[in-house]
């Protein structure tokens, strides 16, 4: 039998070949602790992930084999007046409702972190938004947002502010506006509660000697607080911008893109190019169009906080 | 029983066919799962789930399913099932779907001969819906008509007394109404069927095409189709609220159950709705067919029909269910629960007493004389599905009603329809 240098190196060797010996071993015993996560990875984001490049390459109708045409989906994409539309709605949206959120979550955070009474259940009321499922968020909104319906139109109405009410939905700069304002609404908790827990590690005795030293509240903030929850504020930003890109619930359930395809992004046109026009190829390259700017953002983002 | 007998022939040749042949399938299916979206009529979903299906389990001893999809999602669903080649046996299809899942769905033009013959003839504007390559892909079931839902009583005030035959009366009348707090209220936004269900037909009541008989011949950019642009601008702007840009298809049903608006369009369940939530407003509440343009007067074409599933294990026993469901004495029964909500392409239930129990919806049946498919003279098939999904016709007339000018939004759409039917 061939025994290996390692082997006869190795305090087991010459002991009987047992499983748990096997399993003793470092690099079997963390690849097996590995696997699940591993076999999860594969099977849910790596193979959805490459099967979709490998969509985006072909011309392929729903229930018929698909035929390679490289890349041109995307050539036909680069053509459409909408795909351009569809871009520019998704920035606007994704940057609109990143300032918003992470100017508001910060705000929120910094208020939580306070002392005063009650401040445990308003933490537990404003994760409220973030828990409570999309769907059924967004079935209030439809509500709140509906012209005839809308509590925010009554309001307006009857305090006098505006004679008569505002058409949320079917006017395409207010459709924009207010899909802007509930995915703040959503998304905010999100950023409030990360934050807040980055600002708890922070030692008291920092701004202790920073106002020994005549620093005021916002050269504080400035340099104490702002520089210790840097790296916690772009992991958060990272993730709100990518889970915002992609989102779909809210937008397909409240304008499905309309109107006139002023709400339109890049999730909702591929899953109507994709799923109602069955052009599984072409929703496949829609959705793929976004990858390049998300790439590009977490490589930025992860480089900076590196060097940081 | 003939049914019976029929199923047990087909059954005993199911079984020697399996014992012979295939070692994969083993004999009858123990199972059956049909799939079907959710209807806005209650009783027509419990009577197939509860009454129907109980009942052929009891005469074959097949456990049967039912899968109730929600408003909207049966495409996808139906996608899932085609491309996984797994799930229910028997699909609902709609609009031309039979078109995009052809390879899947098995030929039931015997079915559809012996159905025809027996309670027909079908009525020749639903092939285009469900026939493909000269064969049947799925049954023709009804059709969701959309039609022009009002008020009665509001009508009245402003002196209408009968629903206006023209596009052009419908607008004087509108006019009248918005000025007294009653305004009009047509889907224009991005909904799955309240939009394209009166859009077309406007379209083509002005003589306006998208595209040829061909299928490469864009028609779009055409003074008809500018004819029916301008009207539907000022339809727009003289009787609507704004917000019909951004609906979708619930939005009018609550507009008009929450009195906001005084006409729409739509299938027949605002009144069904009403009857059962909101009497005083069903006992104002009425049908009309859409208004006739300078060239005629259209519809629009839902067929909801019934598919054979190719992955289906047993197809000759999945057929035997089908014939079973589409004969007379099953079919006569689910109709009449439905309360008219569809209108059935054979001509043996033109004088069905379904049609008896409520005069008001009638001119669903009426309407189906002169219903197209969407698209329609297009063919049918993919390039449709993507001129549908991508709203290229709802977007023009929602652009001009907002404001653009009608010689752009037409340009917009002649080209996007150019590159979805690759025509030059």
């Amino acid at each position: 039998m061939a025994v290996g240098p390692a082997s006869l190196a190795h305090p087991v060797a010459g002991r009987p070949f047992t499983l748990k010996g096997v399993l003793e071993r470092e690099g079997v015993f963390s690849w097996l602790m590995l696997s699940p996560g591993v076999l999860f990875l594969l099977a849910f984001i790596a193979y959805p992930f490459f099967y979709g490049i490998f969509l985006s390459l072909e011309d392929r109708r729903v229930a018929s084999p698909g035929v390679f045409v490289g890349l041109a989906n995307f050539q036909t994409l680069m053509g459409d007046a909408v795909f351009w539309q569809v871009t520019r709605n998704t920035f606007v949206y994704v940057a609109a409702t990143t300032v918003l959120k992470l100017a508001g979550g910060l705000g929120m955070a910094l208020v939580m972190n306070q002392r005063f009474r009650g401040r445990n259940l308003a933490r537990a009321f404003l994760l409220l938004p973030f828990i409570v499922p999309t769907a059924l968020s967004t079935v209030a909104w439809m509500w709140i947002l509906d012209p005839t319906f809308s509590v925010v139109n009554w309001l307006l109405v009857h305090t006098g502010v505006v004679a008569k009410g505002y058409s949320f939905l079917g006017n395409a700069t207010l459709a924009m506006g207010s899909l802007i304002v509930v995915n703040t609404w959503r998304g905010m908790p999100f950023y409030g509660i990360t934050l807040l827990a980055g600002l708890q590690t922070i030692s008291p005795d920092l701004y202790e000697a920073a106002s020994i030293d005549g620093a005021t509240t916002t050269q504080r903030f400035r340099y104490v607080t702002l520089p210790i929850i840097k790296p916690v504020l772009i992991i958060v930003t990272m993730f709100s911008v990518i889970f915002t890109f992609g989102d779909f619930q809210l937008i397909y359930a409240l304008t499905h893109g309309g109107p006139a395809n002023a709400t339109h992004v890049f999730s909702t046109w591929a899953f109507d190019i994709g799923m109602s026009a069955g052009l599984l190829g072409m929703g496949a390259a829609v959705a793929l169009a976004i990858l390049p700017a998300l790439a590009a953002l977490i490589v930025a983002l992860t480089i900076y906080l590196r060097r940081e | 029983m003939r049914t019976r007998r029929e199923f047990l022939t087909l059954t005993a040749g199911a079984v020697a066919t399996t014992a012979l042949g295939s070692r994969q399938v083993a004999a009858a299916p123990k199972a059956l799962t049909t799939v079907r979206e959710s209807s806005f009529i209650k009783a027509f979903d419990d009577y197939f789930a509860k009454t129907l299906l109980p009942e052929y389990e009891k005469l074959t001893g097949i456990k049967m399913s039912y899968e109730a999809v929600s408003v909207g999602g049966m495409l996808t669903r139906l996608t899932t099932i085609a491309e996984t080649k797994s799930g229910p046996e028997v699909a609902m299809t709609a609009i031309n779907w039979p078109h995009l899942f052809d390879a899947s769905l098995v030929d039931v033009t015997d079915l559809a001969t012996e159905i025809g013959k027996k309670l027909g003839p079908w009525h020749d504007n639903v092939l285009d819906a469900v026939v493909v390559n000269k064969k049947w892909k799925a049954l023709p079931w009804g059709n969701i008509g959309q039609l022009e839902v009002y008020r009665t009583d509001w009508f009245a005030e402003v002196g209408v007394k009968k629903f206006p035959e023209t596009w052009e009366d419908l607008l004087s009348a509108g006019r009248l109404l918005k000025k007294k707090g009653h305004p009009f209220g047509f889907e224009l936004g991005h909904g799955f069927g309240d939009n394209h269900g009166w859009l077309y037909p406007l379209l083509w009541s002005y003589g306006g095409r998208e595209v040829d008989k061909d299928g490469k011949t864009v028609l779009i950019d055409s003074s008809e189709t500018a004819k029916a642009v301008d009207f539907c601008r000022k339809f727009y702007q003289e009787t609507m609220l704004e917000d019909v840009l951004g609906w979708t298809d619930v939005n009018n049903n609550k507009a008009y159950l929450g009195e906001q608006i005084s006409c729409t369009n739509n299938a027949s369940s605002i009144l069904v709705v009403a009857k059962r939530d909101f009497p005083e407003i069903a006992r104002v509440t009425d049908h009309g067919l859409n208004p006739q343009g300078p060239k005629g007067r259209y519809h629009i074409i839902n067929a909801v029909s019934h598919a054979i599933m190719s992955h289906a294990p047993d197809q000759p026993a999945t057929k035997a269910f089908v014939r079973w469901l589409y004969d007379d004495k099953q079919m006569s029964r689910w109709l009449a629960s439905g309360d008219a909500y569809y209108a059935p392409f054979l001509a043996g239930y033109d004088n069905h007493p379904m049609w008896n129990s409520e005069p008001r919806y009638l001119p669903y049946k009426e309407s189906l004389k002169t219903s197209r498919l969407h698209g329609w003279p297009g063919p049918a098939g993919h390039a449709l599905a993507e001129s549908v999904a991508k709203y290229v016709l709802v977007d023009m007339f929602a652009k001009a009603c907002r404001g653009d000018a009608t010689k752009d939004v037409i340009a917009t759409a002649a080209s996007q329809l150019k590159q979805i039917y690759k025509a030059k």
